[in-house]
């Protein structure tokens, strides 16, 4: 494992068999005692030593207690000068002693007061006596103070100690000592190796300026935690997916188209051939406009080859409709029931001018249903639409388009069933396999578009087309189950950031 | 998508199929394009399917199709009819809004209770697709024994199709015991309720008379007495409607189920008068009713013509010309080669929308860049056949609906997939391509993309805002408004993008802040200088709400943006209701006014239970362009 260099110090200092102590490591490490100490609490905290806490007294002498220790205690040159006077066996005028002995000042008192307590002699009406048999070797005070002096060790009593602090001849300070332990883990960790890491919390402007970055290491963060929720800005899920798709066509060779979402019926319908009394053209499938009613121009040729092919159909056996047909009918406005009214723009030659062959475009724009509105339908949704123009295309090249532009959304094994538009023959409900529950289900409608239809528009090669919904799509890859999470006004705001990113 | 009702067991029994289990019919339908839904509470199949074969409402027309599949039958098969005993005389009182009628007897009917919930099931499926719901063809049904003829001409059966008074005479309607006018029915029987929309607009309501008396009030009710049960034998059936082509169709499609079942035709003339009403219409008169007298049911076959080429083309396959025979022959089409018309005779093939750009050049490119095999198709190219239509298609109009025919008969499933071989440049315009640029750039700036319905209503949109509609403030234009909504959500087309996105806003009040919002979307408004009347644009909104949400949080972010597309913006003071006085700006970009900035009025706020500030700008993404 990597640590600070000190703990590592420290670490490798410590013995697993008795305590050392703080001041014992400092020693040792040649680091200061405090950095030793935080050492070993954050080494405690990663379980490799113990740290045991004592409270010391230590015993100093004071100054008055190291001239003692030097020149004896004054009570005891007070006795010794008094036994040269003779004091042993008669009194002595203690002020003669007291002159002999070279006390002054406060240890005259000192030495008076101790002198009789100790058994050196009395002290009566101005004249001392000693006696002769106190031994001033054994003063138990005196031998204290000389040890403390000699080698800081304390000899005696606690009594004695006592008099001594009372004397104010030593200090005894209080100290905190912590002695250090390996703990087994730290054993462990020791024998598989430690190595120094050295470590500061932030890089700051002084460390980069200084070069100091260079020999420092940074502390080692917690990285598996959790950290603050950020909700960044992101692109909608939907949108991803258009992107996606967008991405995928032009790659294709696909060029995008764009036009009105409130348009003549003309465009939407007519132009596609479907008879004017087609049940999806009533009321209720239809976003039919109050405000506005009607669009203003249509070119007046194509409504009438329109209507020439609704009528009569094209071609020398072709047929039309058995509908009315009425122009009021088709100028009305509604929000486009597909984006097929784009295609019929484009094709017209009214968008960009004439479109010659080969020609590949498209569009994912809304669509507007007046269907029903639940967890797999919207009145209003992203329609793909895509078309081929060439001189010859067939039905294998309709499937082979498809094939392609699923199969890059996961989606393979394509199924064409035959089916009934009234703007495409042949035409094809496409069916594919769910990329994760393996089901079948259809994914979109394709055909190649009547001669009915292009022939008014001036089109006289093969268009083949295909649509489907981007909604569709993007709940089958992304796996979201109602729609209206997605899109619109009651989207989840937690749905969409927790939302795959779609690429 | 419409669906019908299929006995599996009847199934069996019509087509001779009595070995096959439920689950191979359920495949074999499913080849058809007769998609299995579910069991019906009868224990009959319930079959989605394509509004395009009509003749297929019904188990003896699935048969039919079925029996082809299997390759029982082959080719066209058209019933032949008895002559004329029963005249339908159509008199001038008949309502123009309904002039048409047609009509066939049927004898020899067996009708067993399944065959009569067929026939029912029948008529109800064919009013409710080409009928249109009976405005444009209605069917009725009689027993004919209960019709008295008398002797309009000599030796011969008479009815009358007329119009009526709507108090003008009386019957006993189905499902009733009374005697009523047609007025009655239209008030007071359920059935006369539910149709009475149909003739509410007639001076005259159409009327079935035979000697006896009323006995139709088309396309409302049949009278009781000539009601249809499992008793007849001779069934009448008549059909009025606004187009005489589709009820002859409807007719065929029902004369060809009942002789499924081993009944015999009859003719019947129907006889116009001499009036303007029957040649006016011009599918009236191809329909060869130009004359006097129709003889119904109209059993004619037609044809139509198709290159053999074309066919090789749209299937992109090659074909021997006794394949194609065969393919049609099980498709229930009967096909004969045509020999090679020559040069100028082409000009008339089928494929005119391909001749100008020559016939050769495409046939000699085909073999190495088109999706052929081979290139052994050139000695057929000028093949085209004449294809024989039977009288209960009414989904053939051009000969490409021949060659899907063919399609389904080869299989397009066993057709191996080709991406064509032309080379072609993609992109996108313009605009999609600075929306998306804009996107990417609020994206980077914190926001959340959004994506709203373009759908809304008047409160939402002004309202809850606090602004009126067409007040001259930015984003409240005049709306383009939706004539038959779903609900009273969705109304009008929304004119600004805010009043989207305080709403997101408001439905995520217990989603953690800051919210900071944008959408690049579409708004509308009325504009009569636009063809369509509608000015469709994309405005760029955003909403910034977090508890220090301020003035110049947003306007650093359209600084921002400003300054990504290298444009001008100014922001002078101005009142918007939807903004804070004194802390509203107009968008100036370029000079031009183009949209608001501004913290939301707390009017606002506390409409959209709102309790942190919000911040928000919208403009039109023109501007950045």
């Amino acid at each position: 494992m990597q640590l600070p260099a000190q703990q590592v110090a420290v670490l490798e200092a410590a013995s697993a068999d008795e305590a050392t102590s703080v001041d014992a490591l400092a020693a040792a490490t040649d680091l200061p005692p405090e950095t030793v100490t935080g050492a070993a609490f954050e080494l405690e905290e990663d379980g490799l030593v113990a740290v045991a806490e004592r409270v010391d007294e230590t015993v100093a002498l004071t100054e008055e207690g190291r001239e003692y220790a030097t020149d004896g205690l004054p009570e005891v040159r007070l006795y010794e000068t008094a036994l040269e006077a003779g004091a042993d066996a008669d009194p002595v005028s203690m002020g003669q002693v007291i002159g002999a002995s070279g006390l002054e000042g406060a240890q005259v008192d000192i030495a008076l007061s101790n002198y009789a307590r100790k058994g050196y002699g009395t002290i009566d009406s101005g004249e001392i006596t000693a006696d002769p048999d106190a031994d001033p070797a054994a003063d138990a005070e005196a031998n204290a103070l000389e040890s403390l002096a000699a080698d800081g060790v304390l000899e005696g009593s606690e009594d004695v100690l006592d008099q001594l602090e009372r004397r104010g001849l030593v200090e005894i300070t209080e100290s905190t000592v912590r002695e250090v332990t390996l703990t087994d883990q730290g054993v462990t960790e020791l024998m598989a190796g430690v190595e120094t890491a050295e470590t500061v919390g932030e890089v700051t402007p002084e460390l980069l300026t200084s070069g100091e970055w260079e020999d420092v290491e940074f502390a080692e963060y917690n990285v598996e935690a959790d950290a603050e929720t950020v909700e960044g800005g992101r692109i909608h899920v939907l949108r991803e997916m258009s992107e996606r798709v967008k991405d995928v066509l032009v790659g294709m060779g696909f060029e995008e188209m764009d036009g009105p979402h409130a348009d003549a019926d003309f465009w939407i319908n007519d132009c596609l051939f479907m008879p004017q009394d087609h049940p999806a053209r009533t009321h209720w499938d239809r976003f039919a406009l109050e405000q506005p009613t009607h669009i203003d121009e249509l070119p007046e040729d194509l409504v009438e080859r329109v209507e020439r092919a609704h009528r009569e159909g094209v071609g020398d056996d072709g047929e039309g409709y058995h509908s009315p047909w009425d122009e009021d009918f088709a100028r009305a406005l509604a929000l486009r029931g597909h984006t097929t009214s784009l295609s019929t723009r484009y094709l017209s030659g009214t968008e960009i001018g004439e479109i010659e062959p080969p020609a590949r475009y498209f569009s994912v724009e809304k669509a507007y249903r007046n269907d029903t509105l639940d967890a797999t339908h919207l009145l209003e949704f992203y329609q793909i639409e895509g078309w081929v123009m060439a001189e010859d295309l067939s039905v294998r090249d309709l499937m082979g388009t498809f094939e392609e532009f699923y199969a890059q959304f996961g989606i393979e094994d394509i199924q064409f069933k035959p089916h009934y538009n009234p703007y495409t023959e042949p035409s094809f409900e496409l069916f594919g396999t769910h990329p994760t529950t393996g089901e079948l289900i259809e994914i979109g409608n394709s055909g190649i578009f009547r001669e009915e239809m292009l022939e008014p528009l001036g089109v006289d090669c093969d268009v083949m087309a295909w649509g489907l919904a981007l909604e569709r799509l993007a709940m089958l890859t992304t796996g979201a189950e109602d729609i209206r999470d997605l899109h619109g006004t009651l989207a989840d705001l937690e749905f969409l950031r927790n939302a795959e990113v779609t690429y | 998508m419409p669906t019908v009702d299929i006995d599996p067991d009847e199934l069996r029994e019509l087509t001779g199929h009595e070995e096959k289990d439920d689950d191979e019919l359920v495949d074999d339908l499913f080849g058809l394009g007769l998609e299995f839904e579910g069991w019906t509470e009868d224990d009959e199949f319930e079959l989605e399917f394509a509004p395009d074969r009509l003749d297929r409402l019904s188990v003896e027309g699935v048969a039919r199709s079925m029996r082809y599949q299997y390759g029982d039958a082959r080719g066209v098969h058209v019933p032949s009819t008895n002559s004329a005993e029963w005249t339908i005389e159509v008199d001038e009182s008949v309502p123009d809004e309904r002039p048409y009628v047609t009509g066939a007897v049927i004898r020899d009917v067996n009708l067993d209770e399944d065959a009569l919930d067929s026939l029912i099931q029948l008529q109800e499926k064919l009013h409710a697709t080409m009928g249109r719901k009976r405005a444009k063809g209605a069917i009725g049904i009689h027993d004919l024994t209960m019709l008295k003829g008398g002797s309009a001409t000599e030796g011969d059966s008479t009815i009358q199709y007329v119009g009526v008074e709507p108090e003008e005479d009386r019957f006993v309607p189905l499902d009733s015991d009374a005697e009523m006018t047609p007025a009655d029915v239209l008030e007071d029987h359920q059935t006369g309720q539910t149709y009475a929309d149909l003739v509410s607009g007639y001076e005259r309501y159409p009327a079935i008379y035979d000697d006896i008396g009323l006995f139709s009030f088309p396309p409302v009710i049949n009278g009781r007495r000539t009601e249809v049960s499992t008793d007849s034998r001779d069934l009448f059936v008549e059909m009025t409607g606004t187009d005489q082509w589709t009820i002859d169709k409807m007719l065929n499609i029902v004369c060809y189920a009942l002789t499924a079942r081993g009944a015999t035709l009859e003719d019947v003339t129907v006889e116009y008068p001499d009036s303007e009403s029957a040649s006016a219409d011009s599918n009236g008169s191809r329909t060869q009713s130009g004359g006097r007298d129709l003889v119904r049911p109209d059993l004619s076959t037609k044809t139509k013509t198709v290159s053999h080429d074309r066919i090789e083309t749209i299937l992109g396959i090659d074909l021997d010309p006794d394949e194609v025979i065969d393919l049609a022959e099980r498709s229930g089409l009967d096909a004969e080669k045509v020999e090679d018309e020559g040069e100028s005779e082409r000009e008339e093939s089928i494929t005119p929308l391909e001749q100008r750009d020559g016939l050769e050049e495409r046939s000699s490119a085909d073999g190495s860049s088109g999706p052929r095999e081979n290139d052994e198709a050139a000695p057929v190219g000028d093949l085209v056949y004449e294809v024989t239509i039977p009288p209960y298609r009414v989904d053939v109009l051009h000969p490409l609906d021949v060659i899907d025919d063919l399609g389904r008969a080869y299989g397009f499933n066993d057709l191996e997939p080709t991406y064509p071989d032309v080379g072609t440049v993609g992109g996108r315009h313009e605009r999609s391509r600075l929306e998306r640029a804009v996107r990417t750039q609020l994206v980077g700036l914190g926001f959340e993309d959004l994506l709203n319905f373009h759908m809304t209503n008047e409160e939402v949109n002004y309202e809850r805002v606090d602004v009126e509609p067409d007040a001259g403030v930015y984003g409240a234009g005049e709306p383009a408004t939706i004539k038959e909504p779903y609900s009273e959500d969705y109304t009008i087309l929304r004119t600004w993008c805010l009043p989207s996105l305080l709403m997101v806003l408001e439905n995520n009040t217990h989603r953690a802040y800051p919210q900071h919002l944008s959408e690049v979307g579409f708004a509308a408004e009325v504009d009569e200088t636009e063809n369509t009347g509608v000015a469709e644009g994309r405005h760029v909104g955003a909403v910034l709400a977090s508890h220090d949400a301020g003035y110049e949080d947003a306007k650093a972010r359209l600084q921002a943006l400003a300054r990504d597309f290298d444009v001008d913006l100014e922001t002078p003071a101005t009142d918007h209701p939807t903004f804070i006085s004194g802390r509203a700006a107009n968008v100036v970009i370029d000079g031009e006014t183009v949209g608001v900035v501004g913290e939301i009025h707390p009017k606002v706020l506390v409409e959209h239970d709102l309790e942190v500030p919000v911040a928000a700008f919208e403009f039109d993404l023109e501007a950045l362009r």
